[in-house]
């Protein structure tokens, strides 16, 4: 077999699998997709009611605040191989790092999109969502915020000592980066100190980005975009460093 | 077969297992590394203040079963963390088919001593995700599959996830993960431990054929009967080295055994020895006393598996052998 088609073939056996594990466990999955929709229809009202882009906050935000919890997925299809011993077994096979961590994100990111995804489709089919003339901004943007996520849920995973700490760190940072990002509330009508606090979560450049996606403005994406991704790499490079040595034997799990 | 001697010295024994001396693991011949197929030598490791690995040396050729033996704590499954390539050691050096073992885990088979399955995933699943890895396609994988499942007895739960498996076929399916691209060594860290006496049997068949085929094995146990069905060499690990190494009837022949006379006045004496039978004639020659009972004790496996964990300790003092009252 060629050099090049093994490790092709090893990533998509190991794609297969870990989205195979995910499909078999899906309750995260649906309570992440089925809430931020539940909220957005009931809050949608009030925004309008209260701001000139009230739509576009309804859908935003909460999709924004549930993709934040949705990190906890990502997180625990790490943790579980961690609980399962897995993870080593996995390593002392031929596949290399970058096959295995492939293998191990590429579900989560796609399990991500799916959610952002289905919860815009349906702010533009029940709510009225008024979709750019340009959809690839949007997908970029989606994407970005994804990877963000992605980055961001792995290295909790390998830093928690448990499912709990895992839950914890997941929910409050999930109810304090959509707060301070303005996905709960806009930026604009939030406190002069909590305004000034804002950029240090990346809930509030992911809703920077996501509004200028939906507002076909390209240029005003570019900052929004770089910050996170930049936060990706950084949280990303950790987990990756993380999972390509193991947890060693000292650990709770 | 090993061509290295037993290292156990002769040494008095009480009712106790006997004690042996602490000896040096004799180097193997240069011819006889050549065509090693696992090559590990001066392997150290530290965990903090633990030092998990202090020397480890151990050469396995093709078709050789060495049973890695030692209690808890002895450096067995750092050793084979190190060999297949989880850990990097502090110092040495190993070397699978000539080679550094990362660019080469497709040689390995490794079955750890924890459970390590997926609960949602089936047996059949398993062994065509870890035999795919390995570079098994379709055909070739599917009658490995079937094989593989044969020989461990699990053709009735091929399509049972791992969570639902009792705790003997979850064994079971874990070599089978191991054993699934027929590797060139083998690495069975307890892969018994808690099992029952049909994932055992199905355990021990399979690894002898595999050896058989021309496969090496290191497995590790604390069963040492299990090494005596392979035919295992043992290497006896002890503070993270191997302080002995030969096969159990090997190691046997170098163990005292026990005399016991019982005199009419009540008296009796003991006497550790590794020839029992001379010695009990030459009591029985030299005492002037009445006999009322005598007791010869060889030594087993149990008292083996106990003298190898005193390895590398002092000895207790005993009493000179052969000496009447």
């Amino acid at each position: 077999m060629s050099t090049i088609t093994a490790p092709v073939l090893r990533t998509g056996l190991l794609v297969r699998h870990n989205l195979m594990l995910r499909l078999r466990d899906p309750s995260q999955i649906i309570s992440y997709v089925a809430m931020p929709i539940v909220l957005m229809m009931v809050l949608k009202p009030l925004y309008v009611e209260a701001l000139d882009s009230g739509t576009v906050q309804a859908v935003t935000g909460p999709m924004v605040m549930f993709s934040v919890f949705a990190l906890s997925i990502v997180g625990n299809s790490i943790m579980v191989e961690r609980e399962w011993r897995t993870w080593d077994r996995l390593r002392v096979t031929r596949a290399g790092r970058t096959e295995l961590l492939l293998g191990k994100t590429l579900p989560a990111f796609l399990i991500l999109l799916f959610q952002q995804s289905v919860v815009l489709g349906v702010g533009c089919a029940v709510l009225g969502l008024e979709l750019p003339d340009v959809p690839g901004l949007l997908v970029l943007a989606i994407a970005i915020w994804g990877f963000t996520l992605l980055c961001l849920g792995s290295a909790l995973a390998t830093v928690a000592r448990s499912r709990g700490d895992l839950s914890v760190v997941s929910d409050l940072g999930a109810i304090g980066v959509s707060a301070l990002g303005g996905a709960l509330v806009p930026v604009s009508l939030m406190p002069g100190w909590a305004q000034a606090i804002a950029p240090i979560s990346p809930g509030y450049w992911a809703m920077s980005l996501i509004q200028a996606a939906l507002a076909g403005d390209g240029a005003a994406m570019v900052r929004p975009g770089l910050v996170c991704l930049a936060i990706g790499l950084a949280f990303g490079t950790f987990a990756t460093y993380r999972l390509a040595r193991g947890w060693g034997r000292s650990r709770l799990l | 077969m090993s061509s290295n001697r037993p290292t156990l010295a002769r040494e008095p024994a009480t009712r106790t297992p006997p004690a042996v001396h602490p000896a040096p693991v004799p180097a193997e011949a240069d011819g006889a590394r050549a065509d090693a197929l696992l090559e590990v030598s001066g392997l150290t490791k530290r965990y903090g203040e633990v030092q998990a690995l202090g020397g480890f040396d151990l050469t396995v050729r093709p078709g050789e079963i060495v049973g890695l033996v030692g209690h808890n704590g002895a450096g067995k499954t750092t050793f084979v963390d190190v060999v297949s390539g989880l850990i990097r050691p502090d110092e040495g050096t190993v070397l699978i088919a000539g080679r550094p073992p990362v660019p080469h885990r497709h040689l390995i088979g490794v079955s750890p001593q924890h459970i390590a399955l997926y609960p949602s995933v089936t047996v059949r699943e398993h062994l065509k995700l870890f035999g795919g890895l390995a570079g098994l396609r379709r055909r070739a994988l599917r009658s490995a599959v079937e094989e593989l499942a044969e020989d461990l007895r699990l053709t009735a739960f091929l399509d049972r996830p791992a969570g639902l498996l009792s705790g003997g076929q979850q064994r079971r399916t874990q070599a089978g993960v191991a054993l699934i691209h027929r590797p060139r060594l083998l690495l069975l860290d307890e892969p018994t431990a808690g099992a029952d006496p049909e994932t055992r049997q199905a355990l021990l068949e399979t690894v002898r054929g595999r050896a058989a085929e021309g496969a090496a094995v290191v497995y590790t146990t604390h069963y040492l009967t299990e090494l005596t069905e392979l035919e295992a060499t043992l290497a006896v690990a002890k503070a993270g080295r191997v302080v002995a190494r030969g096969t159990a009837a090997e190691l046997l022949a170098d163990l005292s055994g026990e005399v016991v006379l019982e005199f009419a006045d009540g008296e009796e004496i003991r006497r550790s020895t590794t020839d029992p039978t001379g010695t009990l004639m030459r009591l029985l020659a030299e005492t002037t006393h009445t006999v009322t009972s005598v007791d010869v004790r060889k030594p087993d496996l149990d008292d083996l598996y106990r003298s190898l964990a005193m390895l590398g300790e002092v000895p207790a003092a005993g009493p000179p052998e052969g000496e009447a009252p």
